[in-house]
């Protein structure tokens, strides 16, 4: 008879990348002790964002079986429509406005997925980057292909400098701030109606429709949460950077797909969960640091990552055998 | 080697080991030239564990193979089929988008010195099992059993010697079924030994020549056909003894409780008809008669062009599935995989999924309130399972569809629509769930049933409407009439 793992191999094999995170770290620490310097940690915690609101709003479509890579045109759209309506409607009134839009472009992917009878990751994949450079086209045409600082805006934009770079004691308020959404957002995947639909219908979304579930309300659902998610992101971007152009969210959806896999959560949809998902975060924003940290190349830094989420859906694959 | 001793196959004290469970324990089989060798049992017997060994899937932990004098040691599903071992799955293996002739040499076709002496060979397979398939056609068009006919094509191109057939019936219609027997009958004078494995004792009976009887990865018994009786195979596969297959039928059926009328869809024609409280309702069809669709389109699973739903003299709407569910409506779906279960889900959820909203407060799901009535459902139905957070892909056949059904049961459905409800499904398990359609309809509701098994509609029904081509062609009383009435009629 075959023996059952041990349980601490149990463990191992359950949280691969947990204990890579952790390997990754101490090697790190024990090759350059300046990794755990305050200032490097600082650092981390400020070049961080809009990465993790981008994977929570990801983990949400992926957990519902479909993937979106709609939110560069949302963030760089968002981006842009917050940044010049500040001198118009305030900063508040900005970022409200920039939600909002995010939320809007979220519903138009739902909508026209759902309407179109999209059904397929195929279909969904290309949908999304069709909408994405329609968003991202708007914003070029917006803002002729121009930087905004909103640094010379006319109005206060003390919000914003609050989520760029303020502090509570040592820790950031952007951090603060996403904290409280994820518990939120966390809170309504496992405990809501709402929630368990996405992942019933990650799970198969013919039975949960036979079971009541209305599957197209759902699809909206997760997309409008995407679209949130995306425009959040882009007002933390924003605040950090000062500046918002038509472009700002090239790159978000491969890396936020990224730390959505390394998390754990299934591309095949119904397994997952947004706290595995900012382990992801945490461990491709470390990969990063300690690479940099280590001195390796830009270029080697790209093949990392992508040998990266080979291994994390081949680590998938295998577990589902 | 040449060919050592009297046996194609021989298989001896085979033991296959999973985490926690032994699937085959010192399984010992052997085969002749030129039989038909039948293999029951029920699910989890150990059946298919044993072909996937055969076929390269998995390898043995333990014991002897040896095909045609030679000892196979590890084989891979490319090796197998090269040494003449080919494998016929229930779901067929087959490209739908490409031909026939290329579906039958797929990756080969240097072999057949490119596609004309593809098609070409490709016909004289087909036609030396007299079928007529047009060797151009794309396989996504053709019927189940002309799908059949591509398979048994594809492994006579192997030069296959032993060819097992999984379960080859479930998805043929009686007269496809007939000459299934005839191209097996003809294969076996051609020296060709085939397993046959099924489910239904009556094909056991009239096509094979020996039958090995399995349980709990166990060989129970292996004797000539001839020397068996139905009722000992039944009993020797369950373990015990089964007085009879059915449960007597109920009889309390009472006033109209559904009223169907003029349901067109694009395949429906004007279908109309009644359901009364506690009647069980059999519709007989062949496959793509359009008996699901009707089911489908009653439950806005399928959109309808125009229908007409009265519960209990009331109209009501049913645009989706969600509104048949409020009316009252239960869906136990054709495909349990594909559209019944999600099956790396636990079984409480896969039980719960239906009936959450009546567990939720304020949009909150009360996870408690939902054990319980996975609990519930698993106590009252005798679901076999290690716990209710087991996932339901580890279940058997059977237990699985219990699930689905507790999922309705939960809700209390004035009207329980069953597709196929016990395919797939092995002889004890079926029992049970004839067992609780009657409770079903016993307490009131009303059950629409499907199935391709005309015995199981008989025994059941109180009532049977035939469909062929869109349309409800006849109304029977199945204690007055014969299946040969019925099938007339379905026929068309």
């Amino acid at each position: 008879m075959k023996k059952e793992p041990s349980r601490i191999v149990k463990f191992i094999q359950d949280n691969l990348v947990l204990c890579a995170l952790i390997v990754l770290a101490i090697v790190t620490a024990a090759v350059q002790p300046k990794f755990l310097s305050a200032a490097n940690l600082t650092n981390i915690m400020r070049q961080l964002w809009p990465l993790p609101f981008i994977a929570l709003g990801m983990t949400f479509v992926i957990i519902g079986g479909f993937i979106d890579l709609s939110v560069v045109g949302i963030i760089s759209l968002s981006a842009v429509i917050t940044a010049i309506s500040i001198d118009t409607f305030g900063q508040v009134g900005a970022m409200a406005l920039g939600i909002l839009s995010g939320m809007a472009m979220g519903y138009l992917n739902g909508v026209i997925l759902t309407n179109f009878g999209a059904m397929t990751q195929a279909e969904v994949l290309f949908i999304t980057y069709g909408m994405s450079s329609i968003y991202m086209a708007i914003g070029l045409m917006a803002t002729n292909a121009e930087t905004i600082r909103i640094t010379r805006s006319t109005r206060s934009i003390s919000l914003f400098n609050a989520l760029g770079n303020g502090t509570l004691g040592i820790v950031p308020i952007v951090l603060i701030v996403f904290v409280v959404i994820l518990v939120l957002m966390h809170l309504f995947h496992t405990k809501t109606l709402a929630g368990r639909g996405i992942t019933l219908m990650g799970g198969n979304k013919n039975a949960a429709r036979l079971c009541g579930f209305n599957i197209k309300r759902t699809m909206r659902l997760v997309y409008t949460l995407s679209g949130l998610m995306s425009a959040l992101g882009a007002i933390s971007l924003v605040s950090r950077v000062t500046t918002a152009n038509a472009t700002c969210g090239t790159g978000y959806e491969t890396n936020a797909i990224l730390c959505v896999v390394v998390g754990g959560t299934s591309l095949k949809g119904g397994k997952g969960s947004v706290i595995r998902t900012m382990i992801g975060v945490v461990l491709i924003t470390l990969l990063g640091n300690c690479m940099n940290m280590l001195g390796l190349s830009t270029y080697m830094q790209t093949v990392m990552r992508g040998a990266v989420l080979v291994v994390a859906i081949w680590l998938d694959n295998r577990k589902q055998l | 080697m040449s060919k050592a001793g009297e046996y194609l196959l021989e298989i001896k004290d085979v033991c296959k080991y999973f985490p926690g469970v032994v699937a085959l324990d010192h399984v010992s089989l052997s085969i002749p030239y030129g039989v038909v060798y039948g293999i029951v049992g029920e699910n989890g017997a150990g059946k298919s564990t044993l072909m996937k060994i055969l076929s390269g899937v998995y390898t043995k932990d333990e014991g002897t193979v040896i095909f045609d004098g030679e000892t196979i040691e590890r084989t891979t599903p490319i090796q197998a089929l090269r040494r003449g071992l080919s494998i016929i799955y229930q779901e067929f293996n087959l490209v739908n988008t490409m031909t026939v002739g290329e579906n039958i040499f797929l990756g080969r076709f240097k072999e057949t010195h490119g596609m004309k002496g593809t098609h070409a060979r490709a016909r004289e397979l087909l036609d030396s099992i007299d079928s007529k398939i047009d060797t151009h056609a794309v396989v996504g068009d053709l019927s189940a059993s002309e799908m059949q006919m591509v398979e048994i094509s594809k492994a006579l191109s192997f030069d296959s010697k032993l060819i097992i057939m999984d379960e080859p019936s479930s998805s043929l219609t009686q007269e496809e079924l007939s000459k299934l027997g005839n191209i097996i009958r003809s294969l076996r004078q051609r020296g060709i030994s085939i397993i046959y494995i099924s489910h239904k004792l009556d094909e056991i009976f009239e096509y094979c020549d020996i039958v090995t009887i399995m349980r709990d990865g166990r060989v129970i018994d292996t004797k000539p056909v001839a020397q068996l009786s139905r009722g000992e195979m039944i009993a020797k596969m369950v373990g015990r003894t089964i007085e009879n297959e059915y449960p007597p039928r109920t009889d309390n059926v009472g006033e109209a409780l559904l009223e169907v009328k003029h349901l067109n869809t694009w395949k429906l024609r004007d279908v109309s008809f009644t359901l009364h409280r506690g009647e069980i309702l059999g519709l007989v069809g062949l496959v793509g008669s359009g008996r699901s669709e009707i089911v489908r389109a009653i439950y806005g699973a399928d959109h309808a062009d125009s229908k007409e739903i009265r519960i209990g003299g009331q109209e009501i709407r049913v645009k989706q599935p969600w509104d048949a569910k409020k009316a009252g409506f239960a869906l136990v779906p054709e495909d349990r995989k594909r559209e019944g279960l999600i099956l790396p889900f636990s079984v409480e959820s896969n039980i719960s999924m239906a009936s959450l909203e009546d567990l939720t407060h304020k949009g909150v799901i009360d996870k408690g309130k939902e054990r319980q009535s996975a609990q519930r459902q698993i106590q009252a139905l005798g679901v076999k399972t290690p716990s209710a957070s087991t996932k339901v892909l580890n279940l058997s056949g059977g237990n699985q569809q219990k699930c689905i059904i507790g999922r309705w049961l939960e809700r209390e459905p004035r009207i329980l629509i069953m597709d196929e409800p016990t395919r797939g499904i092995d002889v004890g398990a079926k029992y049970e769930i004839y067992l609780l359609m009657n409770k079903i309809v016993e307490a009131g509701g009303a059950i629409i049933m499907i199935s391709s098994e005309l015995p199981e509609v008989l025994n059941m029904s109180h009532r049977v409407l035939t469909v062929c081509d869109g349309r409800i062609t006849g109304e029977f009383d199945p204690r007055a009439c014969s299946a040969a009435d019925i099938m007339d009629k379905a026929i068309g």
